[in-house]
């Protein structure tokens, strides 16, 4: 039983310290594509390196729903490209366009957000626009 | 002479001598204030004005430069991924996006880049501090001087830092920036210049050169930055997990 516990724990602390790896680098992400979501928010934060968002999302067959993460940009970025504190709630409905996960994970790299009152942060958020967005990220936030 | 026309001429000399020193201090340019990047191809609007640096790696350097590429390639991982401030050249080649701003004294001028809060300070004259006591760092230590409105600084005290993005160098590298005014934009914005030249003879076999240009921000401000807010959040998420408790 005792090794049962220190194989599970061994291997929970082997996950946390793979999705903290995970988080310190934009490699995981296609700056080239962007995707777009629509749903609810259950978690926003403004921190740096990355900022991080997960939203509710409802199933692909109607019924029930799904949790999706996302990260972003440093809080720096994120005020420079009109972010605001408290500007982002939980329980608000928001439109994330972002860089997807290179492995079709869903979730990706915030590259905009707009609220339901059409509230927008974020770079343009046209496709054209995530390339070099990214690649400013990898420039300025990851040793330029 | 009597004593009192030798004291007089002393006083007199010093009075003028602190006038030419007040004039020269008078004439060399301002540079205080939040510098963006001015465009322009390369690293944050920087241009090679001799060949790329990639091209005057020694061969023993260039191996090195490859292992560390290979062994990072996978993961994306770089210094500032992990919150380690990028160092010199980078930091100043790579300011701008991030913004950087400039605090000058007589004595002093402190430069920070937003990105990391990295922050250099350049020393003038009596101001610097004794060779023995110069730590190094990978921003290494810089001491300034002025050669008519040309700041230049030169920094050493670097070490070795493979991990730059275009610009890796051993200890023993050396770097002369020259900073000048260089007109204004379209926009009406003085615009920054700041010729670099590298020299390190363990990974160069000639001086590495580059120019790079920023754009005065108005009444700019440069916002804090502390990178590892991530990094903390999971560590006490992970605190609390093994503690079977919810953070707090």
């Amino acid at each position: 039983m005792k090794t049962l516990r220190y194989i599970a724990m061994t291997a929970f602390s082997l996950c946390l310290a793979a999705a903290a790896g995970a988080h310190h680098s934009a490699v995981q992400f296609d700056f080239g594509k962007q995707v777009q979501y629509t749903g609810v928010v259950k978690e926003f934060s403004a921190i740096n390196l990355h900022m991080r968002m997960s939203i509710e999302l409802k199933n692909a067959g109607g019924a029930g729903t799904h949790i999706v993460k996302f990260e972003g940009h440093s809080t720096n970025n994120m005020y420079r490209a009109g972010y605001r504190k408290g500007m982002v709630q939980a329980g608000q409905t928001v439109t994330v366009n972002a860089a997807p996960y290179r492995d079709g994970t869903e979730g990706g790299y915030v590259i905009a957000v707009t609220l339901a009152d059409g509230t927008f942060f974020g770079m343009k958020g046209r496709a054209q626009d995530a390339q070099r967005t990214g690649d400013e990220v990898r420039r300025q936030a990851e040793g330029r | 002479m009597g004593q009192t026309g030798k004291v007089g001429k002393t006083v007199i000399g010093a009075a003028l001598a602190l006038a030419a020193g007040l004039c020269l201090a008078a004439e060399t340019p301002d540079f205080t204030g939040v510098w963006t990047n001015a465009g322009g191809p390369g690293i944050g609007g920087a241009t090679a004005t001799n060949a790329n640096a990639a091209t005057l790696l020694k061969p023993e350097a260039k191996a090195r430069i490859d292992a560390y590429q290979k062994l990072v390639a996978k993961t994306g991982d770089t210094p500032g991924g992990w919150c380690l401030g990028t160092g010199m050249p980078g930091s100043m080649l790579g300011s701008g996006g991030y913004p950087m701003e400039i605090i000058q004294r007589p004595e002093q001028i402190t430069v920070i880049y937003e990105a990391h809060s990295e922050t250099r300070r350049i020393y003038f004259g009596s101001r610097n501090a004794p060779e023995a006591d110069r730590v190094p760092g990978r921003n290494g230590y810089s001491s300034g001087r002025w050669e008519g409105d040309t700041l230049v600084v030169e920094t050493n005290n670097l070490v070795d830092q493979i991990d730059q993005r275009t610009t890796s160098h051993s200890d023993q590298a050396t770097i002369v920036e020259r900073y000048s005014l260089d007109g204004k934009d379209a926009q009406g914005r003085r615009i920054l210049k700041a010729e670099m030249t590298m020299t390190d003879p363990v990974f160069y076999t000639a001086p590495v050169k580059l120019t790079k240009r920023w754009a005065e921000v108005p009444n700019g401000r440069v916002l804090p930055y502390e990178c590892p807010e991530e990094m903390w959040n999971d560590h006490l998420a992970k605190l609390a997990n093994e503690a079977g408790v919810p953070v707090p």
